[in-house]
């Protein structure tokens, strides 16, 4: 059987004609669509993590100050949270980013020893720590980066702890945290009296309420306890929180920058294309092609770079997250979770991307006169 | 007599604000099934009329009509291109990328149809040609004579009415020339076209039924 022609297959040999100019082109895009894969994922991820913790603990709402930064709230507060009546547990805690060895960083948490989160903990080894005991509990997977065991010790800012126990956490954020008594966390942060949040779990929603309604009821009571304080249901919190947002932002913002680049250079293969092709495109105006068919070849080719960008981008994007998971700077809040939807997302942006840039040369291609261009040399 | 397939009235082609003028008023009727050759020197504008009744130029003033409908007005001029006439080129114009096979097939990718309706045609449009054993080669591993006779199976995959020839035999030698002729004729004998052939060779011009004579720009009486 002879060669059959396809529109697309047109398009896919003109595409392999240049193949270096090709291949570049793809590495562009496949850069742009690697850093959004691994940035937004990883910004997603976060949250997502964040939001896993909440759920896994059964937090119901998250009590800070109404500050941008470093909610410092009076552990009081806590007392006054206890007594409201949809209020079933009340879990102080303070936490900040701590390096632990120059090359090892992980979220450390002070939580009081009876913290109802504490139930949420799997220990695989030891057991909980004592309150006003310089002890910690490590994470697991923070433990094998350390290579630490239940006995040994950890020093952090400046202070030297016992290992009383390794939990499997449920999510990144708990695998590679460390948890210590509230008050010895207080202690070395200098923060006596004060913590970072509430968490808040409430009593089994009423007949009749919606959680929604309820989880609502309850905020507005506990923002009236005392002003400048806010109250977040955990999911909104997940998303919401000031290093999930600027999380964000630097995933979009960097991603932005990489696929703009990576348009650009779709835009500069398939402008040079169309210069180069000009006699061809009045081969095929003279053989009937119409000015739509002519914008078709021209982004089917476009979209096809993207879309192939779109894939190499991807299997990049996901190879990037995987390392930053595994890394012991970064896997404390790094997950290799990607949603499906992120993925398509990825895609339907690459060949946007490819359709966007091809925008431009398609129209110009289609608006060459065929005799014009058939004399073109 | 039959009904003119091809009318071209009053054509004037002008270039750089009607300083150069390609064409200065040319008339010129051609009937259905008719074998015109039109010859002149170079640059009298023989070409040029060629692309004007071919629907690829259109005119600064005057009008081109086929079948009695205006084109580019009636007619729109890429499914006039597409449906009712074959292009032949002197420099073949195939498209170097594409095998043979492909080539043929480029044409009717602008009609909608089936794909392996395509690829038959443009087989037995190939096997028409004597090129059944090239049909898989590229333009490049191709000689000049296979070339043109590529370029001729593309002009009728679409089954044109009429098919218009840039000077078929231009960069063929003589055996070959003889021969796409050969060709040329035999399809319109068989098909009943219209074949209208631009030249400058006057064997080629005089062994049309009817020779047109242009020189700057006009038809010579």
């Amino acid at each position: 059987m002879a060669s059959q022609l396809s529109f697309t297959g047109f398009a896919w040999k003109n595409l392999r004609r240049r193949r270096l100019r090709t291949l570049l082109t793809l590495c562009g895009i496949t850069m742009g669509i690697g850093a959004f894969v691994a940035l937004v994922g990883f910004s997603r991820s976060f949250e997502h993590e964040w939001l896993r913790l909440y759920q896994s603990s059964g937090t119901d709402i998250a009590v800070l100050e109404s500050s941008l930064f470093n909610s410092s709230l009076d552990e009081s507060l806590g007392e006054k949270i206890k007594r409201l009546p949809e209020v079933e547990a009340v879990a102080p805690l303070v936490f900040n980013l701590i390096d632990l060895t120059p090359d090892v960083n992980a979220l450390v948490y002070g939580w009081p020893a009876n913290s109802y989160e504490m139930d949420s903990l799997q220990f695989t080894s030891g057991r909980r720590f004592s309150a006003g005991q310089p002890q910690v509990v490590l994470g697991d997977l923070l433990a094998q980066n350390l290579s630490k065991k239940v006995g040994d010790t950890v020093t952090i800012l400046g202070e030297t702890f016992t290992i009383t126990g390794v939990f499997h956490g449920g999510t990144a954020l708990e695998t590679g945290a460390v948890i210590m008594p509230l008050d010895q966390m207080q202690n070395i942060s200098s923060r006596e009296g004060k913590v970072t949040a509430f968490h808040v779990r409430l009593r089994p929603t009423p007949a009749g309420e919606s959680y929604a309604n309820y989880v609502a009821r309850a905020q507005k009571e506990i923002e009236a306890l005392q002003p400048g304080i806010r109250a977040e249901a955990a999911a909104e919190r997940a998303g919401n929180n000031q290093i999930v947002d600027i999380a964000h932002a630097v995933a979009w913002g960097t991603s932005s920058i990489a696929l703009f680049i990576g348009i650009v250079g779709i835009a500069n293969t398939m402008a040079m294309s169309v210069f180069e092709r000009t006699r061809e495109i009045g081969i095929l105006r003279a053989l009937g092609w119409k000015g739509r068919h002519v914008i078709l070849l021209i982004l089917t080719e476009a979209a096809g770079l993207g879309f192939a960008g779109g894939l190499l981008g991807i299997v990049l994007g996901y190879t990037a997250l995987r390392i930053l998971s595994i890394m012991p700077q970064t896997a404390s809040v790094v997950s290799t979770s990607i949603s499906p939807i992120h993925l398509f997302e990825s895609l339907l942006i690459a060949i946007g991307s490819g359709l966007v840039a091809g925008a431009y040369p398609a129209w110009r291609g289609a608006r060459l006169s065929p005799v014009e261009a058939l004399r073109y040399e | 007599m039959s009904s003119p397939i091809l009318e071209g009235r009053a054509l004037v082609k002008s270039y750089d604000d009607g300083r150069v003028a390609a064409l200065r008023g040319v008339d010129i009727t051609i009937e259905a099934g008719e074998y015109v050759a039109i010859s002149g020197p170079s640059g009298s504008g023989k070409s040029t009329l060629l692309h004007m009744l071919g629907g690829l130029d259109i005119p600064s003033s005057g009008e081109v009509f086929f079948r009695g409908s205006r084109l580019g007005t009636v007619v729109n001029l890429d499914t006039y291109r597409s449906s009712q006439v074959g292009f032949i080129f002197q420099a073949f114009h195939l498209l170097p990328t594409l095998r043979a096979v492909e080539n043929v097939q480029v044409a009717m990718l602008a009609i909608s149809g089936r794909a392996n309706h395509r690829v038959e045609r443009a087989s037995a449009l190939l096997e028409e040609m004597g090129l059944k054993d090239r049909m898989k080669h590229f333009p490049n591993e191709l000689s000049a004579g296979e070339r043109q006779r590529v370029a001729i199976a593309r002009a009728l995959a679409n089954d044109p009415a009429i098919l218009l020839a840039d000077e078929p035999t231009g960069n063929l030698d003589s055996v070959n020339s003889a021969n796409i002729m050969e060709i040329l004729h035999g399809i319109r004998e068989q098909r009943g076209m219209t074949l209208v052939i631009v030249t400058h060779e006057n064997e080629i011009a005089a062994s049309a039924p009817r020779h047109v004579r242009i020189r700057d720009g006009r038809i010579e009486a």
